[in-house]
């Protein structure tokens, strides 16, 4: 009788101890409800790319030697470097450079190790076409600049998380003139450069 | 106490003063209500498919939506609009009557149901005496019509669906029943207006959730399982079933359902709120009040006002219901089969036969508070 009295009280104590659970939930969703939305509201706004975003890959076809490193530190060899050998002037002459970015995994070795800087990562991320094989860029498609989010007259552009002032989660409605936080690059050179400018002064005295 | 607006009364006395027979005038009378039932069903389920994608929307920090109309408001009749057009595909080898048949007897029930929904004194399409007894009984008629639809579509998520939407069904009936026989009990009668007219009197105080709080939280969850609301939303689980017994279906069939399950909820939040928060009944006793400022019970701007009041009352308990039915939905995950039975045969259903029990006891013991 008292085991079978003490289970009762034990499903009991469950009983309470979920309906108490499921109470902090609802305090929780319930919570939730009166946040400020944080989606943006894309394609009438849209994210500003960081400038370390690693978008559709740039392509200069004048800078280019052909020189294949581009497709040797690729993943899969990816980018087509058409050349001929021009044995008068001893030089690769491109002919033909394409990257297809159906297969490409936008990891950027190719930019990293190009010895010319002929290619270089945009901020384009809206690269959806009706067939994949649209996707296969040639060097012209690869010249092609994207056009920026912020010069778009039908988009609201706004700004990452990391691009907001200090404190501020939401990208919606901010004060003109408000600066992120913490210094800008061009801040934080500027900073440097004096430094710098005094170890020289010391390394031709110590010379 | 007075009997507050009756229209059906005086619309036919004002028909007979026209030189029409009576019967005529109740044969003219009839279909208003009936046209009155389904507008305001439809434009109920309007209302709440666009607060739950405002609610889930703002439970999960989006806007939902926001185009169509002010607010969104429009999206439900956009939604309704595109299933209306959509073409009526019967599967290949599916059953061509039964998978017509399921979802019509899926919703004419619902529909049905409505005929014993008191807005008031006499804002009520029929006051059959059997009252809440007809409701459980035609909601009994659903898993038969969800088990068609699952066995015509000729696909084995369907089955499993309907399977499970049958099982759920007839297990979380029980629990439904003996709440409701609890609330039955203290009240003597079936009727829907006796039963919120035993909670009227005290205002707040006298709500049937003080006397029978077990009562009402078994109704809720058995409620809520009937309708497959989100934690109990097994026939439909989509990560399971794709969509269970609705997943053949296509254009104004799934579009009966869709409407048969959201009018279903608000049937089930107004009956939560007729036999557990006084149905029209105001937070303060309305009557006591009109007698104290010294207004008469038959002027009739006092009776305009009691119904309208009594309207909306009936109306915001049942929306504060479903408010929280669909927070419930984005707080809970949901059971597992076996949980969901277990629940039900071996939790709702001992609880409310001692809740029932007690109920009884207490009628006996204290027949002041608990109708004699």
């Amino acid at each position: 009788m008292l085991k079978f009295l003490k289970q009762v009280g034990d499903y009991a104590k469950e009983t309470a101890q979920a309906a108490r659970y499921i109470g902090q939930g609802l305090s929780v969703t319930f919570d939730h409800m009166q946040r400020r939305p944080v989606t943006v509201q894309y394609p009438y706004e849209k994210l500003i790319p960081s400038e370390r975003y690693r978008g559709r890959i740039h392509f200069e076809f004048d800078k280019c030697i052909s020189c294949e490193v581009c497709v040797r530190v690729c993943p899969i060899n990816l980018p087509v470097v058409d050349y001929e050998f021009d044995k008068a002037s001893k030089k690769k002459n491109l002919k033909h450079y394409s990257i297809d970015f159906g297969v490409c995994i936008f990891c950027a070795n190719c930019i990293e190790y190009c010895p010319t800087n002929c290619l270089s990562a945009t901020e384009e991320y809206e690269m959806s076409t009706y067939d994949r094989h649209e996707l296969n860029y040639d060097n012209v498609a690869m010249g092609r600049l994207p056009y920026k989010v912020t010069q778009d007259p039908m988009v609201t552009p706004l700004r990452e998380l990391a691009y907001l002032p200090k404190g501020v989660t939401d990208p919606h409605d901010l004060p003109p003139g408000s600066r992120r936080a913490g210094l800008r690059p061009e801040e934080i050179v500027e900073q440097m450069e004096p430094a710098e400018a005094e170890k020289e002064e010391e390394t031709a005295k110590n010379a | 106490m007075n009997a507050g607006i009756d229209l059906q009364g005086s619309f036919i006395e004002s028909l007979k003063d026209f030189g029409i027979p009576s019967g005529a005038a109740k044969a003219m009378w009839m279909p208003l209500p009936m046209f009155l039932m389904i507008i305001g069903a439809t434009v109920g389920v309007l209302v709440i498919v666009w607060l739950e994608r405002k609610i889930s929307a703002a439970a999960q920090q989006r806007i939902g939506p926001e185009y169509a109309g002010p607010l969104g408001v429009l999206q439900a009749v956009a939604d309704g609009l595109k299933l209306v057009f959509k073409e009526d595909i019967v599967p290949a080898k599916a059953d061509r009557w039964l998978f017509t048949l399921g979802p019509i007897l899926v919703v004419i029930p619902v529909f049905l149901s409505y005929l014993i929904v008191p807005f008031g004194q006499n804002l009520i399409i029929t006051n059959v005496g059997l009252g809440i007894f007809l409701w459980i009984a035609l909601s009994s008629i659903q898993p038969i019509g969800l088990l068609m639809s699952g066995y015509a579509s000729n696909n084995k998520y369907s089955l499993l669906g309907g399977l499970r939407a049958a099982a759920q069904s007839i297990s979380y009936e029980i629990p439904l029943a003996l709440a409701v026989l609890a609330v039955v009990m203290m009240s003597n009668s079936l009727s829907t207006i006796d039963i919120v007219e035993q909670q009227s009197g005290y205002g707040i105080l006298g709500w049937n959730i003080w006397r029978q709080p077990v009562g009402f939280l078994i109704f809720w969850i058995a409620a809520l399982a009937e309708c497959e609301r989100l934690p109990f939303d097994l026939p439909e689980a989509e990560e399971e079933l794709v969509a269970g017994y609705q997943t053949e279906y296509a254009g104004m069939k799934f579009g009966l359902f869709y409407i048969g399950s959201y009018v279903n909820l608000i049937l089930s939040a107004i009956l939560v709120a007729v036999l557990y928060l006084g149905g029209w009944e105001f937070p303060i006793p309305l009557d006591r009040l009109a007698t104290w400022l010294g207004v008469s019970e038959t002027s009739s701007w006092l009776q305009v006002i009691t119904a309208s009041l009594g309207i909306t009352m009936t109306l915001l308990k049942a929306y504060f219901l479903l408010f929280i039915a669909v927070l419930l939905r984005w707080t809970v995950p949901r059971v597992r089969i076996d949980q969901l039975l277990n629940l039900g045969w071996k939790f709702l259903l001992p609880i409310g036969l001692v809740n029932l029990l007690l109920t009884a006891a207490l009628k006996l013991t204290f027949p002041v508070a608990f109708g004699g």
